[in-house]
């Protein structure tokens, strides 16, 4: 019989010894050069199953490139995109797993995968990702400013394994996305019926019970050994991070900081709700950041191979979207098909862009201070290729980035170096991310 | 570094213990291999606040899902906390004391007219404390845990301005409902360990195994009572105490919940709800037969096992189903009860069905929308029926074919014969997964498909005792009843259900116990739950500290 072996040494690994290190890991500081500035925001766009490479990549030059059909819907926006062609996400090719569990979990982590039990396709297993993500280690240096350090939603985010989790603090400490628009509204803006005295008494109660539970948990900590108390660390971390947030001062409405109606409750299970949730995932963010509650920010759409049937965008869409993506690419009507989900996508970007435009700063709009980034977990669904990954930036991050162009890099790259460009424009100064065997440094060109 | 700090604190305890004497019972007891920290799932967390508050809100539903591993939401090692759980956590607890508060205080009638803390309603508030902690804690608190609990709640009556008694009740309702000690099954041992470093587990301890084992929620007021008598402590107290928990219609949900999870049933209405069929093709096929389906197995599985105490034999071979009249129709069968939505047992042709194998919601689960699918049926059975673990697939999978109609899904799979990059593993999947090609992508009995005839017949390759051909999926069941790698199998998935872990080398011993009771008892899956129960696995732990052996 087959049998699973674990060394303690695996354990560890699985869960993450070095999560432990977190708050001491803030390597880098952020400098902002100029004080005045309007801080710098950053938000990640996960969609599953790749793209559809011919109707994806643009037409034309640097400068005179032409959209392609996916990108349309990005016309408007034209000139604070960055498409970024030649770009691989070569640490996915190695490691545990299946192709959807590496293209997803290294997604944002670009290191290998941990071994693990999470069942892959065709006996491929692995553990959660083995390192920090770029949103975590930009929210470990800036996130101390906001009441959040970090905001992760998801919408049908429907895996609870290492296909359905891009955001960790560490190796094997995923962050699950909250799915449910009116949850993450309770959380980010507290209950819109409570008076401030009640939010006072709720503050003071807080602070006297996490006290208690906190030294609960410690206690119990030091009588463990090994994964057991790296768990109830963990765990700990966790409830730190809420104690911080009672010292704050919370939200204050106000300026562009408004109060969001979320309309009538949705049920965030539903496959057809997905318009739905997915804009009032985004109003949050956006509201999120315009209130300062957050700079850093992620949007998970679906999971790692969904196989959501996106009948929504009209009755003739019958095959689940992973098995649309895995269909050969003479098959025009599914190739059709796919390219109208990844294009209603870009749609998506394109409304959030318009969203974060909508929300005036300083002499300009909240977008002007942001970099949004588009991520995928494959390049292309029918051969799980990872190569020529679909990435697009949008916003230059307080004009840290040269918008307007599509970027192909005469050496192939890697989304490692994505990171690095992304991390030194949110003022981390690091040349490394992730495992830099797959290379290291910024990727050449971006900035302005 | 915490090899050489235990094996310094080893030698200081067997020092000890030589001078104390040798009455300590020799345990003899085996490696029970790791006992990691488990943290309540979902269901067991909605089950105590059951148990506590008579609350049937299910608060835990709206907790992030849990991490899954090996196929299981129970897994210690997946089960980790984030900020926004711990969140979830701190909101669940203060709801639930705010919507039990006014209750409990009701109860505490020194405290609820009281204008202080001081004199009558201090000293009930802290038997409070003691008693309802207890039930939280699924032990007794120590007097320095009261005093801490006491000092909570009487922080909790000053919140307000002046004095308030429910103020108190609720802090340290939400406070205990968030304490490491409610949501993990803490766990230390007597404190009395054998010279390897393998201890008991306390009384109370016991409890909890035995009653989250058993009914997925915190133990009941005579599990507490026999902890308290110490009469957890014998195997035949466990066995006794097994019995009597499989008696109760808990033990029945777990039952259905191990098999959800086991075979995967959850994943019909959840995945394959939102896959569905071509209804061109299928034009049965609605919606509403999801949730039917994932109840026939389960009601089969529950009314098997208990209500005729099957052996895992019945299980793949029985001819019989159950179902409700909808279902009835689904399948072509008369109307099996007045009561349309109760489900009842139906015979069905031996030649033609096999046991869960063949009902319709597992087979549409692994299936297209518009064909069979003998590969991921075959996968089924490596990996969840014999615990089989398929070669990967190259990392760069050749395009697949389009569906053709003019040919028979078998003939439409040669193409994995003939390529060598897939014959290595298909040759282990698609021959299992044929046999089952007299079901269609429903699920359902079909006679030709595309209108050719159906060869369903198949082979098992690289099973040690299933050997060579079959003709169809009642013989591939009858196979699978009959084979030892396949009652392992499900010995084995029981253990990592039961344990919340993966079998390690050092459980060898406790898992050849619970084989070894299985075989003797006919192969009854009763008494194999029973028998999960008497290994050292579950009835001991490695001391931390102590433990000597191997490092797992």
């Amino acid at each position: 019989m087959n049998r699973i072996r674990h060394t303690r040494r695996d354990l560890l690994r699985y869960l993450g010894a070095s999560a432990l290190a977190l708050p001491l890991l803030s390597r880098g500081r952020p400098t902002f050069a100029n004080p005045e500035a309007p801080p710098k925001r950053i938000i990640f766009f996960y969609t599953p199953n790749g793209t559809v490479p011919v109707n994806f990549w643009p037409k034309g030059g640097e400068l005179d490139f032409e959209l392609s059909q996916i990108l349309t819907p990005l016309a408007e926006h034209r000139d604070d995109l960055l498409v970024l062609g030649n770009v691989d996400m070569e640490s996915a090719f190695n490691g545990p797993g299946d192709a959807h569990q590496k293209g997803t979990g290294q997604s944002l982590t670009a290191t290998e995968l941990l071994e693990g039990t999470f069942a892959g396709d065709a006996g491929e297993s692995a553990g959660w990702a083995g390192g920090v993500s770029i949103d975590q280690k930009i929210a470990q240096a800036i996130g101390q400013e906001t009441p959040f350090p970090s905001v992760e939603l998801g919408m049908l985010v429907g895996k609870s394994d290492v296909g359905g989790r891009i955001s960790y603090r560490g190796p094997g400490d995923p962050i699950p996305p909250e799915n449910d628009p009116a949850a993450a509204y309770a959380r980010l803006f507290g209950d819109p019926q409570a008076s401030l005295g009640d939010l006072e008494r709720q503050r003071r109660t807080r602070q006297r019970l996490l006290d208690q539970v906190s030294l609960d948990y410690r206690r119990l900590a030091d009588r463990m050994e090994d994964q057991d108390r790296e768990k109830l660390e963990i765990h700990v971390s966790s409830l730190a991070s809420i104690q911080d947030r009672l010292q704050g001062a919370g939200v204050q409405f106000g300026g562009e900081c408004k109060v969001l109606d979320l309309g009538a409750p949705l049920d965030p299970s539903r496959v057809e709700q997905l318009p739905a949730i997915g804009k009032l995932q985004m109003d949050l963010l956006a509201m999120a950041m315009a209130c300062d509650l957050t700079r850093v920010g992620t949007l998970m759409w679906t999971h790692s191979a969904a196989d959501y049937v996106y009948s929504f965008m009209g009755e003739e869409l019958r095959e689940g979207h992973h098995s649309l993506a895995h269909k050969g690419d003479e098959d025009t009507k599914m190739v059709e098909h796919n390219t109208r989900i990844n294009t209603w996508y870009a749609e998506q970007l394109a409304y959030l862009i318009s969203s974060l435009k909508a929300i005036p700063e300083g002499g300009g709009t909240l977008f002007d201070s942001c970099v949004l980034v588009w991520v995928n977990e494959q390049a292309k669904g029918n051969n799980h290729d990872r190569r020529q990954m679909p990435y697009v930036l949008a916003g230059s991050a307080g004009g840290y980035f040269n918008t307007g162009r599509y970027v192909v890099q005469p050496k192939t790259a890697t989304h490692n170096q994505l990171f690095v460009s992304l991390q030194n424009a949110m003022g981390i100064d690091d040349d490394q991310f992730g495992n830099p065997v797959y290379n290291s440094g910024e990727l050449p060109g971006l900035r302005a | 570094m915490t090899k050489s700090l235990s094996i310094t604190l080893l030698s200081l305890l067997v020092a000890s213990s030589a001078c104390d004497g040798d009455d300590k019972p020799t345990l003899s007891s085996g490696d029970p291999g790791p006992s990691p920290l488990r943290r309540l799932t979902r269901v067991e967390y909605n089950n105590a606040i059951f148990q506590l508050f008579g609350d049937t809100t299910r608060p835990a539903d709206a907790f992030v899902p849990e991490e899954t591993a090996l196929g299981y939401d129970n897994q210690a090692a997946a089960l980790v906390v984030s900020p926004l759980l711990a969140e979830q956590f701190l909101d669940a607890a203060e709801k639930i004391a705010g919507r039990h508060g006014p209750a409990v205080l009701e109860g505490l009638g020194e405290c609820k007219d009281a204008a202080s803390i001081t004199g009558e309603c201090g000293a009930a508030a802290k038997e409070w404390v003691r008693s309802f902690g207890r039930d939280v804690f699924r032990r007794p608190l120590s007097d320095e845990e009261v005093d801490e609990w006491f000092m909570v709640f009487s922080d909790g009556t000053a919140m307000d301005d002046g004095f308030s008694a429910l103020g108190g009740v609720t802090l340290a309702i939400s406070g205990m409902l968030q304490s490491p000690h409610f949501l993990y099954r803490v766990e230390f041992g007597r404190g009395s360990p054998d010279a390897d470093g393998i201890d008991e587990l306390s009384p109370y301890e016991m409890a909890s195994r035995l009653s989250f084992l058993f009914w997925n929620s915190p133990p009941d007021r005579i599990l507490m009572d026999a902890a308290d008598a110490d009469q957890l402590r014998t195997p035949e107290q466990l066995a006794a105490q097994a019995r009597r928990l499989l008696r109760a219609p808990r033990a029945r949900e777990v039952v259905r919940n191990f098999h959800r999870q086991w075979l995967g049933l959850q994943k019909i209405t959840t995945v394959l709800a939102g896959i569905g069929k071509d209804v061109d093709l299928y034009p049965d096929y609605q919606p509403s037969l999801l949730p039917l389906w994932q109840k026939e197995a389960e009601v089969f599985f529950e009314s098997a096992i208990f209500d005729a105490d099957a052996s895992l034999d019945t299980l793949f071979t029985a001819p019989f189903t159950m179902v409700n009249k909808q279902l009835a129709e689904f399948y072509g069968l008369p109307a099996p009860s007045a009561d349309a939505d109760e489900f009842v047992k139906v015979e069905l042709d031996p030649k033609r069905y096999s046991g869960f194998l063949t009902q319709a919601g597992l087979l549409a689960l692994y299936a297209k929308p518009n064909r069979s699918s003998p590969v991921h049926r075959g996968k089924f059975v490596r990996e969840r029926l014999l615990c089989q673990v398929p070669p990967p697939p190259p990392d760069v999978v050749p395009e697949p074919p389009e569906v053709d109609i003019t040919k028979t899904t078998r003939e439409q799979l040669e193409q994995h014969k003939v390529d060598p990059q897939c014959s290595g593993c298909h040759q282990l999947l698609d021959p299992v997964g044929l046999g089952f090609e007299h079901f269609d992508a429903l699920g359902r009995w079909r006679d030709r498909e595309n209108g050719l005839e159906i060869d369903a017949s198949g082979e098992v390759l690289g099973v040690a005792d299933i050997v060579g051909p079959f003709e169809g999926a009642s013989e591939l069941g009858a196979l699978l009843a009959d084979s030892q790698q396949v009652r392992d199998c499900v010995t084995t998935q029981w253990f990592r259900f039961a344990h919340g872990r993966a079998e390690t080398d050092a459980d060898d011993e406790s898992l050849a116990q619970v084989r070894e009771a299985f075989a003797s008892s006919g192969y009854r899956i009763q008494e194999l739950l029973t028998a999960l129960t008497q290994t050292a696995a579950f009835r001991y732990r490695r001391a931390p500290g102590v433990w000597k052996g191997e490092e797992q």
